[in-house]
């Protein structure tokens, strides 16, 4: 089984994943590129960097396992899964006791509930608004003239916060707008938008239940800011990925497998 | 199974001189109407973009309301004999009253008052005083009401009930061959077929003598109106069959159980009433409405259940938060969809309706 | 029913109550300045304070000792008090977290237990309330019964419902048919019946016995109470007006919630003959009143001093509000000769379970009467009765009266739903409208 090789791919909304595993779990290589405007593009590229890390050929893979958004158009994959069931086998083989995992993605952030196999119980998503999503700090960054690193940029948690209470990202913006013509200073502001979101995720995980341990996933597990807040509000420590961008790729690879 | 279009259907009724009622959600004595000759066309979602109407209603207002709105506002010709509004909620209660006091149409518009709340002997005598009053109403504009011609109305009626209830049945239990698009755009067809023609379709429909094999997952699906063509579409490739509902367009609409036929008709359209399902907009009671799911699921051996929730709809919302944390309690898997009744499924969406398969068909499967 | 719960009741009310009040005004912090451009405060203000402090403050020790009610504002609460029910008005409760800029709080806890974000606000932090116990007048009692009423909305009985199935406690409905065009025999027998049905039910939960004459003495109470509020309203028909509407937002607690009660009357009696002097000496509400204007729907709970303010700056008074007018309309229906069909038409024709004729009509006369110059509706996302249609109803009056109006999109208590700077910009244009349009 060792000598066998999977691959999963994550098409997300802003970036492309892939992650190639053996037979045994063991990560061989991860590659993060841009989705940009072509996601079957962005799949075969990233999928060609992730074999090359590996030093693997395309004929030594024997099964992909596509997700995210554009799971449909990856040509090569051989099965698909969304990527709420890949998060929630994602976190479970990273920290097998996970019962809960909190996913921030660009366009999306859902809570999976996952039984002691990883296999999902239950799930919620944010409706339609892009509030307390990945696509909400973009839209506020631009807003605030700086940029993602910046916004997440660790701060003093017990600082200042600009009260930002809109739930609406139209209506957050506006409010940014006021603020700034007020010369509030955007630390305050930056930490008002970080409380906004996660209030939103705390409705969210409230609304189904926390189990076990909980797992952060998604890009905006960097945001160590974010983090802190979460887990103050939560009232638990979380466990954060150490690559928390690849994670759905990762359990679309161990899905590859388990179903092979 | 061919079903008629239904605007060229109801273009061509009216163009043949035929009274067309167009009627807004959701319970209204039907039959009356059809003694006088008028046919009811229902108006829950029509297609096209909401343009006009927002001039008249807020962004908050449900999709239900603007579209039936945008639709008045082009005072279509098919619409000869006016509107009724029944008193559904709040948003179509004012609706009625702005269209009729306030923008103005070239027909009539109608209301029909529906008790709420828990019902005695007090109410049922009120409902029979509004469907008197009711009568009197239409008396008023056309001919006074031939008694023969009303039983004769809920004789019809109480045929397509009648045979609805054998089909909901057949389709729980496995005996009826069609999939989720078909089945569902079968039920929709009473919202607009003339009585007749419906009952016509619904004796076409096979219902079979031996059992089908079961699709790879069973779903119940509640709301207001069923989901829409494209997520019906998209749950048939998936291998997802719903099998019952608890919507208020299709079987809230229906009796919980057979009637006898009509003798007086007044008396049969009271005694109807007051035995259709538990409904939110009626504020039925949360208890009644939980085991009246309890039993659909049971009967159809559904594994999870779809709520298709019309973006606003406070009558649904209220009730849902109950009724999902109960069905949560008892490990029945339930996923929600908000819908703004658009033609087209957001890839969000999609998602959601796929991981809640994949958790179904593990479900199954373990 | 416990002999020391009563006791201490009885004392809390003669002594405890008073004596805290008294605390309370001693530890006061120095008022707030009040800005040049309002006329000197109204002298009630103390007294409406303490009688709200003093509801809800009696209300925790009232377990034991009276059964306690919830009760919807439109609800004919008369027929409650007859079996000597403790009110709360879970309305007014909402309206006070709102106030406190308290309402996102209460809600996201409703939110996080399952109920959309799209719901009404006011239902939403009772429901917050309800779940966590939070509330800002230290503890409300548990209801040991629910009394609800669709007069003025749906929402409440979808809303009632849950607390109902939430407690498992007994809940009324009082039915009341839409006036879609006028009432009819049929919609008055109907709501009549359902209060008589209501009386076995009553005495049960109550344990008491229902006396007519205690019944007619309370009807006759709440009619004379908002007859007077009625009166006070008919005050600011004077130029400068007594009052604003902001005032009257907060004056209008008593009778909605404590209508029927002597203390309420007591109120009234006191607040007119206050503004009947100012009126008699020229006194206005803001220190130079130029323009009057008229509110429409619920206040705007955690923005009322901003608007107070921002419109007195603007020598801009309100005068008259379809909102505040709403508990004095109809009480001329009363008859305690009829009880039961008098009752039917006073609640239900109130406005908002009247057709929007009515409304159009009623609003021309407000304003004319009132001699108002522009129009500010608040459409609220909680509140659909109240704001569907006022596109339609602002443009029919803005077409027939040359009437200046503006539309603010806000919410009753959620104040997540306000976008300062959109909001500004609005009201802004608006009073430049205005101003050409006296002037110009």
């Amino acid at each position: 089984m060792v000598d066998l090789y999977f691959a999963g791919v994550d098409v997300g909304s802003l970036s492309t994943d892939v992650v190639i595993i053996d037979g045994g779990s063991n990560v061989l290589s991860e590659v993060v590129i841009p989705t940009g405007v072509n996601g079957s593009e962005a799949a075969e590229n990233a999928f060609n960097s992730a074999l090359g890390l590996a030093k693997l050929t395309r004929e030594s893979i024997v099964a992909v396992t596509a997700t995210g958004y554009g799971r449909a158009s990856v040509a090569f994959a051989t099965g698909k899964t969304t990527e709420i069931s890949c998060h929630g086998v994602g976190a479970h083989h990273l920290f097998p006791k996970t019962g809960t995992v909190i996913d921030i993605g660009g366009q999306d952030s859902k809570v999976i509930q996952v039984d002691s196999q990883g296999r999902m119980l239950d799930f919620t998503m944010n409706d339609k608004c892009a509030a307390g999503t990945g696509r909400f700090l973009e839209v506020m960054a631009t807003r605030l003239e700086l940029d993602l690193d910046e916004l997440s940029s660790p701060l003093n948690i017990s600082g200042e916060s600009a009260p930002i209470s809109s739930t609406c990202t139209v209506f957050a913006e506006s409010e940014v707008i006021s603020l700034l013509a007020k010369h509030t200073p955007r630390e305050h502001i930056v930490h008002g938008l970080q409380r906004s979101i996660v209030n939103r995720i705390w409705s969210m995980v409230a609304s189904i239940g926390i189990e076990g341990e909980v797992t952060l996933t998604g890009g905006v597990a960097n945001n160590q800011g974010l983090v802190k807040l979460l887990e103050e509000k939560l009232g638990l420590p979380l466990n954060i990925p150490e690559n928390p961008q690849t994670v759905g790729a990762l359990g679309a690879a161990q899905i590859a497998c388990r179903k092979y | 199974m061919m079903i008629p279009n239904r605007s060229e259907y109801l273009k061509s009724l009216a163009q043949s001189g035929q009274k067309i009622m167009g009627v807004l959600p959701a319970l209204y004595p039907r039959e009356l109407l059809w003694a006088f000759d008028i046919h009811t066309a229902e108006i829950w979602d029509p297609p096209g973009e909401i343009l006009h109407a927002n001039a008249h209603l807020q962004t908050t207002i449900c999709p239900i309301v603007k579209r039936s709105l945008e639709f008045i506002l082009k005072e279509p010709e098919i619409i000869n004999a006016g509107y009724l509004f029944p008193h559904t909620c709040d948003s179509l209660q004012n609706l009625g009253t702005q269209v009729k006091d306030l923008i103005g149409v070239n027909v009539p518009v109608y209301t029909f008052y529906n008790p709420k709340g828990s019902f005695n002997n007090t109410t049922t005598k009120y409902y029979r005083e509004i469907l008197q009053n009711f009568q009197t109403t239409l008396e008023t504009v056309y001919e006074p009401l031939n008694p023969e011609k009303l039983l004769s109305a809920c004789v019809l009626g109480h045929k397509i009930d009648s045979r609805l209830m054998a089909i909901q049945q057949a389709r729980m239990t496995n005996h009826l061959s069609l999939d989720n698009s078909a089945y569902f755009e079968l039920m929709r067809a009473q919202e607009y077929l003339l009585p007749l023609d419906y009952l016509n379709l619904l004796g076409k429909i096979d219902i079979l003598e031996q059992a089908i094999e079961p699709a790879r997952a069973r779903l119940m699906v509640s709301g207001i109106l069923p989901p829409s063509p494209e997520v019906l579409k998209f749950l048939d490739e998936l291998g997802v069959s719903v099998v019952a509902d608890d919507l208020l367009a299709v079987s809230r609409r229906i009796p919980k159980f057979p009637m006898d036929a009509p003798l007086l008709p007044l008396d049969y359209l009271t005694d109807r009433f007051f035995i259709l399902p538990p409904c939110s907009t009626r504020a039925g009671d949360l208890e009644e409405r939980l085991h009246h799911i309890d039993k659909l699921m049971q009967a159809s051996q559904a594994q999870g259940i779809l709520f298709d929730i019309v973006k606003f709809c406070e009558p649904e919302l209220f009730d849902h938060r109950l009724l999902v944390k109960t069905l949560r309690e008892r490990n029945i898997p339930v996923l929600t969809l908000e819908t703004e009744l658009q033609a087209y499924l957001s890839g969000q969406d999609k998602t959601r309706i796929e991981a809640f398969t994949e958790l179904l068909f593990d479900m199954v499967s373990a | 029913m416990s002999l020391r719960a009563e006791l201490k009741y009885k004392i809390i009310k003669d002594y405890g109550a008073p004596a805290l009040m008294a605390f309370q005004d001693l530890k006061k912090r120095k008022p707030r300045p009040i800005p040049e451009a309002f006329g000197p405060p109204l002298e009630s203000n103390k007294r409406l304070k303490e009688i709200l402090s003093r509801h809800y403050f009696l209300a925790r020790y009232v377990p034991g000792v009276k059964k306690v009610a919830w009760v919807t504002s439109g609800a004919p609460v008369e027929l409650l008090r007859a079996f000597d029910f403790y009110t709360i008005y879970p309305e007014n409760h909402s309206a006070l977290v709102g106030a406190r800029k308290q309402g996102a709080d209460y809600c996201s806890i409703a939110e996080g237990s399952g109920y959309s974000q799209d719901l009404c606000s006011y239902a939403r932090i009772d429901l917050g309330h309800l779940l966590s116990g939070k509330t800002p007048a230290g503890k409300l009692p548990k209801p040991d019964l629910l009394f609800c009423s669709n007069n003025i909305c749906q929402t409440v009985l979808y809303w009632y419902k849950a607390i109902a199935h939430e407690l498992n406690i007994p809940l009324i409905h009082f039915d009341a048919p839409f006036v879609a065009t006028e009432q009819t025999e049929a919609d008055i027998n109907y709501m009549a019946q359902q209060l008589q049905d209501m009386i076995p039910i009553l005495e049960r939960v109550s344990q008491r016995v229902f006396y007519v004459d205690v019944f007619e003495r309370i009807l006759k109470s709440s009619q004379e109470t908002s007859q007077t509020w009625g009166a006070i309203l008919n005050a600011m028909e004077a130029q400068p007006a007594p009052m604003t509407i902001f005032d009257a937002f907060g004056h209008l607690a008593p009778i909605v919630s404590l209508r029927g009660l002597p203390v309420a009357q007591d109120y009234y009696n006191i607040l007119r003959e206050e503004v009947d002097t100012r009126v008699a000496q020229g006194i206005g509400a803001i220190s130079d009143e130029r323009y009057r204007l008229i509110w429409d729907n619920i206040a705007i709970w955690y923005k009322v001093r901003f608007l107070a303010t921002f419109f007195a700056e603007r020598k801009m008074n309100f005068v008259t509000a379809t909102y505040t007018n709403a508990w004095a309309e109809t009480t001329g229906y009363l008859d305690v000769t009829k009880p039961w069909t008098s009752m039917a038409k006073t609640y239900g024709r109130i406005i908002l379970n009247n057709n929007l004729k009515h409304r159009l009509d009623l609003m021309k006369k407000m304003i004319k009467t009132y001699s108002v110059d522009g129009m500010v509706m608040h459409s609220t996302r909680s509140c659909k009765p109240y704001s569907v249609g006022q596109f339609d109803l602002r443009k029919a009056i803005t077409a027939d009266l040359n009437l200046p109006a503006v539309i603010l999109d806000a919410d009753i208590a959620d104040e997540r739903v306000w976008s300062e700077q959109q909001i500004h910009t609005r009201l802004e244009a608006f009073c430049e409208t205005l101003e050409g349009s006296k002037h110009g």
